[in-house]
């Protein structure tokens, strides 16, 4: 059984994970984004991460998505959409894009769109978090205001970067009203 | 590890599942005593004991604390509370929690705090303590501000209580 979908957007899609992905994700991995994180050290690392993507989204404590720009017959794995600290009766989850350094904005900022707008519709969730974390690229951070996700708190030394080094991370939201109930009209 | 703390007038000290119960619900069942969090008061004593079993697993899976204060001159009153949460060992990050009683001195509190924040930055190594609690408690931010905890802003919809999406305000307490 699937619970997470492909999504198309333009120029590119997001997919679940498989198996195949192993190397892709190696690779991407080579460059992590985030401060202080280290290159994954073995591909079998990525195997684990895999098979967790099918159990988190089965139990709807996360989801994962491998983000690919192109077209038919020639895409490119350039990044992830990860949900984590799915809370599902409270209708909240945390986003985050891992990406290449290949990766467009654009393509980042859509990628994140489509998966956001799937779990809201899916899962009626309505309180979308993502944290960015301080010498992440500022444009991550225009991106996040234009697709209406606004700062509410600054986190000091929430991110650990070594054993005693730590810097703050910018936690931001987008929450959105619930969509009215339908109500049957008569005649 | 000793997690049982005294200070000069407390006993700072893990709950006993079977023998405190009934004076947590005496703490909690006033509804003022956790407005803050929010969370609802209890309504019956089986409530204080299914809280220290649930307490007694996170404690026994190292992700959470709590500890319980009441006076060492005291007659076995519970004063307050005090829960750690969400320990995340990869930051050294964790929430803290409280539920007070009205009866508590901020001087005890100090006090307890004093002890608690010793306990986890030094024993465990936490960095970051934060505490959340809805807008608006005025008790508890000038608790939090005379601690030392700096306010970091205000997390929306975190909760749904009494119908209503309740935000939370976030403060925070750094070991150096």
């Amino acid at each position: 059984m699937k619970f997470t979908p492909e999504i198309c957007f333009e120029g590119g899609r997001v997919r679940p994970l498989v198996a195949e992905d192993r190397d892709a994700l190696f690779q991407l991995f080579q460059t992590p984004e985030l401060p202080g994180q280290h290159p994954v050290q073995k591909p079998e690392q990525l195997e684990r991460m895999i098979e967790l993507s099918v159990q988190m989204a089965a139990t709807q404590r996360g989801m994962m998505w491998a983000l690919e720009v192109g077209c038919e017959d020639n895409w490119q794995l350039q990044g992830m959409v990860s949900a984590y600290e799915w809370q599902p009766s409270l209708l909240r989850t945390m986003l985050r894009v891992d990406g290449s350094p290949e990766l467009l904005i654009e393509h980042r900022a859509a990628a994140l769109e489509v998966c956001l707008n799937f779990m809201a519709e899916k899962y009626h969730l309505h309180n979308f978090g993502y944290q960015w974390i301080e010498g992440q690229p500022p444009e991550i951070v225009t991106m996040l205001e234009g697709l209406g996700f606004e700062q509410a708190a600054r986190l000091r030394d929430a991110w650990r970067l070594g054993d005693r080094r730590f810097c703050d991370l910018l936690q931001y939201h987008r929450v959105q009203r619930q969509p009215a109930e339908t109500t049957e009209e008569n005649g | 590890m000793n997690w049982n703390m005294e200070t000069d007038h407390l006993h700072v000290r893990l709950p006993v599942t079977d023998t405190d119960g009934d004076a947590l619900f005496e703490l909690l069942k006033d509804p003022d005593v956790s407005a803050h969090v929010p969370k609802a008061p209890m309504f019956a004593s089986v409530q204080g004991l299914d809280e220290l079993r649930r307490a007694t697993m996170q404690f026994q899976a190292r992700q959470g604390v709590t500890w319980l204060i009441e006076r060492q001159q005291g007659d076995g009153v519970l004063l307050a509370r005090v829960r750690l949460s969400q320990i995340n060992w990869m930051t050294l990050s964790a929430q803290v929690q409280w539920e007070l009683s009205p009866t508590l001195t901020d001087a005890e509190l100090d006090e307890a705090m004093f002890a608690v924040h010793r306990f986890c930055f030094g024993e465990l190594s936490i960095h970051r303590l934060d505490m959340r609690i809805r807008p608006g408690v005025d008790t508890h931010t000038a608790h939090l501000k005379r601690l030392g905890y700096e306010y970091e802003g205000c997390l929306p919809a975190q909760l749904e209580f009494e119908d209503e999406w309740v935000d939370q305000e976030i403060y925070s307490l750094l070991s150096n």
